[in-house]
């Protein structure tokens, strides 16, 4: 069953939590939201579950418009922050709580629950309290809970954010396993860039209540679509240089250094020029940019350099077997196809840049 | 999160507080302005529910009225009598109590049972105590060479006999208030002024005393205020009359007789009013210098 | 260290004798119920009967209907414990679940009505169940009382502190409103539900100037009001009296022993005096 969006719009007060999105998410997909914190991912999924009524736009379950249906009627199963376990009751009546509701013969419910249970191992878990249980097992019991009346869509927020790294990353594994084996349509709410590239069919990066981008996660990072999503994905942060229009091309400000480019005419004054410090290669052959480095260091496998260009600071993770020095000078120079170019102005991606030659 | 009002929840909010609202508007806030009105009833015929007449007549009469004078005088005494033996009786078993002692919980039950107890009940059991002839308590004082008491014959004696039975009633409620109040003073008071080699008087005066002033005074005022609304006990303990020659008459004790001994409801509705007065005032104590202590804290 | 162990000595010491004091009137109760009217008057006064005397207690349920007294006792206590475990729970609810318009008003209206003691209630709300004809009827004994601020302000705070998350989770499990009340909140809240029952349990069965001026038939009176009346029925048969007393006062005895913890917590917690 697909999901679609239309304007969906949620408005408190007077912040726009949620800004005219359109989209549809398609049957069996995994959908990562992501954005920082406060950009409405997590609105966005009230909406979807029918906890929050939007102010405006339309929600729809495959042909059905569900935006006033109530929550408890559009058969969802979420999964919540801090789990939001009953902490009356077992594990074993909390996964059969919303079966209970559903008047599901208690034997059949007790089964379902038990096979739910099964699914994510916590068979041996089911007459404990929540209380009793490890941040991870009741993350399991949580999402045996949203299952168990088989929904429609699986709604998680956040679901990982309270686990510790090592755990996170088994559990992240666990639940796209899971959501495979069912089959299930997903939407996944986090703010850590890693999850959502690793986990997801496809990632909606959100801004201040607007999808940026929706694309398949490498798609987002190889080609973002503005400066914003190129900024917010990669660690360490991709370099963004101001360069400013100058007669046959684009010169970094305060530098010597700039980018020549033909048929100027229809590009706009200002432009930022971004390259991730992994698509640096150091050179010594004409390079695009050359500056003395003022810091180093170590990171894994790599060392992450800082180069100095007049006024601009460059990060850069370079092979070690070039044996740097602080206070050297390095040219350092990217593939044509990993240096993303954005109006300055509006920030969107300009697609149709005609590289010129390199600076001589 | 709360969703924001809307028309639809308030129907629901309502509907849900519709039983307690219904019983709650009946039968405490129509009272509580029929009550007002009714003490300015000069003429009121209860049978018909007709009032023929309002004014201020009643204050008038009720202040004229020797009874009702005696019943304040009385039930001031009564206060006075109480409130502050069983305030440093309660303080002192809960400092005890808090002492860390193994039979802590076990002492406090016992201190504890009056305050689940009839108050109709014990008095009577306390008027057998207090028999003249064959009473314990005079039994007892036998040993000191006292003579008997005619404790609940003895207008001189009545009152005292009421606020030793009022003492040991209370005292379990107020040494359970004492004891939650202890509890929140923080051993460290305690460690640093025994290194710094105080006593245990004087940990007591410098540190228990004033750090509790919030519990002493909550509980000064609930004592003054419930002391003001005694009636079973004098009722019980006297055989429904308010003690020899009205020496154990109180307030609400007055009300009665006046409401259904003698069905002068204006007056009894009257006199109701200046007990609420009384304890309004009280309220108001607590709420304006209650708030500055807990800032205090 | 000697010092030490004579300073406990001594608060224990102190403790004890206090104890014995607070008991004194109860084992006195009991014993004298126990004896022959010839040990009742004896002098020195006798502890411990010679023989105990255990049909005084029939001899007073006898004299004064005291089985009827203690089934209507009971009914009137369960019934308006019931009914403001239900009230409470559902006015506790709205205040602390559900938005509404006037919420705050409603609130502060009630909070301030705290503040009136129940004495100035006494008369207009005896006009109201005469004008009801429930003079001389459990409806009297009974429904005044199935509402309670305190309980619902006490409720409510609890409520308070239920995660908002949880009422979610019970949402998208397919809980309407009321059943979300049900299944979740009132199963969470049970100490305070406990607490409050057992304070109202308490209250209810002792209380006396209500149930004595709307009861006139020796039918519905409750155990405290039969109790007074028996004082004179009785006439100077302390025996009887004591018996009648303890027949009043043992269950709460019971009651307390078992549910201490609930009852001394509840009264910590809330400062408020039965
Ligand atoms: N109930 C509400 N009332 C008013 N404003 C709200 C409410 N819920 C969210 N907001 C606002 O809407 C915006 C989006 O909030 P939302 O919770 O969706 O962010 P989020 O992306 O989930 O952030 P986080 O990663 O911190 O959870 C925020 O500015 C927030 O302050
Ligand atoms: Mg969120």
């Amino acid at each position: 069953m697909d999901i679609r969006l239309n304007n969906l719009t949620m408005v408190f007060d007077d912040i726009t939590a949620v800004d005219q999105i359109t989209t549809t998410i398609k049957d069996g997909e995994l959908v990562s939201l992501l954005g920082p914190s406060g950009c409405g991912k997590s609105t966005t999924l009230m909406l979807l579950s029918g906890l929050y009524k939007p102010t405006s736009g339309q929600i729809f379950f495959g042909d059905q418009d569900v935006t006033k249906m109530d929550a408890e009627k559009r058969g969802i199963g979420m999964v919540f922050q801090n789990y939001a376990l009953y902490p009356h009751l077992s594990v074993l009546k909390n996964i059969m709580f919303p079966l209970k509701m559903k008047k599901v013969p208690k034997k059949e419910a007790m089964e379902r629950a038990k096979e739910m249970a099964e699914l994510v191992q916590i068979g041996h878990l089911l007459d404990r309290k929540p209380g009793q249980l490890s941040g991870g097992q009741q993350q399991r019991v949580a999402i045996a809970r949203a299952l168990v009346k088989k929904p429609n869509v699986l709604l998680l927020d956040e679901p990982l954010s309270n686990l510790d790294a090592r755990l996170r990353l088994e559990m992240r594994e666990e639940i796209r396993r899971i959501q495979q084996e069912v089959g299930i349509t997903a939407v996944f709410v986090t703010h850590d860039q890693e999850e959502a590239l690793s986990i997801s069919d496809r990632v909606m990066l959100m801004k201040s209540g607007v999808i940026q981008q929706e694309s398949r996660p490498q798609e987002m990072y190889k080609r973002p679509e503005n400066e914003f999503v190129a900024s917010f994905l990669g660690n360490p942060p991709i370099n963004l240089l101001t360069m400013k229009k100058i007669e046959n091309g684009y010169q970094l400000e305060k530098s010597a250094h700039s980018l020549l480019f033909s048929n100027l005419a229809t590009y706009p004054k200002s432009i930022r020029v971004g390259i991730r410090p992994e698509d640096f290669f150091v050179t010594k052959d004409n390079p695009r940019f050359t500056g003395e480095i003022i810091h180093i260091e170590t990171i894994g496998r790599d060392t992450l350099i800082r180069m100095q260009i007049g006024d601009t600071t460059i990060r850069a993770l370079v092979d070690p077997v070039h044996q740097l020095k602080v206070g050297a000078t390095c040219g350092l120079d990217g593939k044509e196809e990993n240096i993303h170019f954005f109006d300055s102005a509006s920030g969107q991606r300009i697609e149709t840049v005609e590289r010129g030659e390199k600076h001589a | 999160m709360l969703e924001k009002p809307t028309w639809k929840s308030t129907l629901k909010g309502f509907l849900y507080l519709l039983p307690a609202l219904l019983i709650l508007i009946i039968f405490n806030i129509y009272p509580i302005i029929r009550s007002f009105l009714m003490s300015f009833y000069t003429d009121y015929d209860y049978f018909n529910d007709i009032v023929h007449e309002y004014g201020f007549d009643n204050f008038i009469a009720i202040f004229q009225d020797p009874n009702f004078i005696t019943a304040l005088k009385n039930t001031g005494i009564f206060v006075l009598g109480v409130v502050p033996i069983s305030i440093f009786l309660s303080m002192g078993i809960a400092v005890l109590l808090n002492n860390k002692i193994k039979l802590a919980g076990f002492f406090r039950t016992i201190y504890f049972l009056p305050f689940v107890t009839s108050v109709v009940a014990v008095s009577i059991v306390w008027s057998w105590i207090y028999h003249s002839d064959y009473g314990l308590l005079n039994y007892f004082l036998g040993w000191f060479g006292i003579d008997p008491i005619a404790w609940l014959n003895d207008p001189n004696y009545a009152m005292p006999a009421l606020i030793i039975m009022s003492i040991w009633k209370g005292l379990g409620f107020n040494i359970i208030i004492f004891l939650a109040g202890l509890q929140n003073i923080g051993e460290q008071y305690y460690l640093a002024a025994k290194v710094d080699g105080a006593s245990a008087w004087k940990r007591f005066t410098n540190i228990t005393l004033p750090l509790l002033s919030p519990t002493i005074f909550f509980v000064s005022i609930i004592s003054i205020i419930n002391g003001f609304k005694v009636f079973d006990e004098v009722f019980a303990l006297f055989n429904g009359r308010p003690g020899p020659a009205n020496s154990a008459l109180t307030v609400v004790y007055y009300i009665y007789q006046k409401f259904y001994e003698e069905w002068q409801f204006g007056l009894a509705s009257t006199a109701a009013f200046v007990l609420f007065i009384i304890i309004f005032i009280f309220t108001i104590i607590q709420l304006v210098i209650g708030r500055r202590f807990v800032h205090y804290n | 260290m000697v010092k030490d162990a004579l300073s406990k000595g001594i608060i224990y010491l102190l403790l004890a004798f206090g104890a014995i004091l607070m008991l004194l009137p109860f084992v006195w109760m009991i014993s004298t119920s126990l004896k022959s009217p010839s040990e009742v008057m004896a002098m020195p006064p006798v502890w411990i009967p010679s023989e105990w005397q255990w049909e005084n207690y029939q001899t007073a349920s006898e004299v004064a209907p005291f089985g009827r007294y203690f089934i209507n006792s009971i009914i009137v206590t369960i019934l308006s414990t019931i009914g403001e475990l239900l009230t409470t729970i559902l006015a506790a609810y709205a205040f602390s679940k559900i938005n509404f318009y006037g919420k705050g008003i409603v609130f502060a209206v009630l909070l301030g009505t705290m503040m009136v003691p129940g004495e100035v209630l006494l008369i207009p709300n005896f006009v109201t169940v005469s004008n009801l004809g429930w003079l001389d009827s459990y409806e009297a004994l009974i429904i005044p009382w199935i509402a309670s601020i305190f309980s619902i302000f006490l409720l409510r705070q609890y409520f308070f502190s239920v995660p908002t998350e949880l009422s979610y989770a019970a949402k998208v499990d397919g809980c309407s409103d009321f059943k979300f009340l049900w299944y979740v909140m009132v199963p969470l809240a049970k100490p305070a539900l406990i607490t409050i029952g057992l304070l109202k349990v308490i209250g209810s069965w002792n209380a006396f100037l209500w149930p004595l001026i709307v009861t006139n038939s020796q039918e519905l009176r409750t155990l405290p009001v039969g109790l007074s009346a028996f004082t004179t029925e009785a006439g100077i048969k302390y025996e009887l009296l004591m018996a009648a007393s303890t027949m009043v006062i043992l269950p709460m005895l019971i009651l307390f022993f078992i549910m201490q913890k609930y009852i001394i917590s509840g009264v910590a917690r809330t400062g408020i005096k039965g």
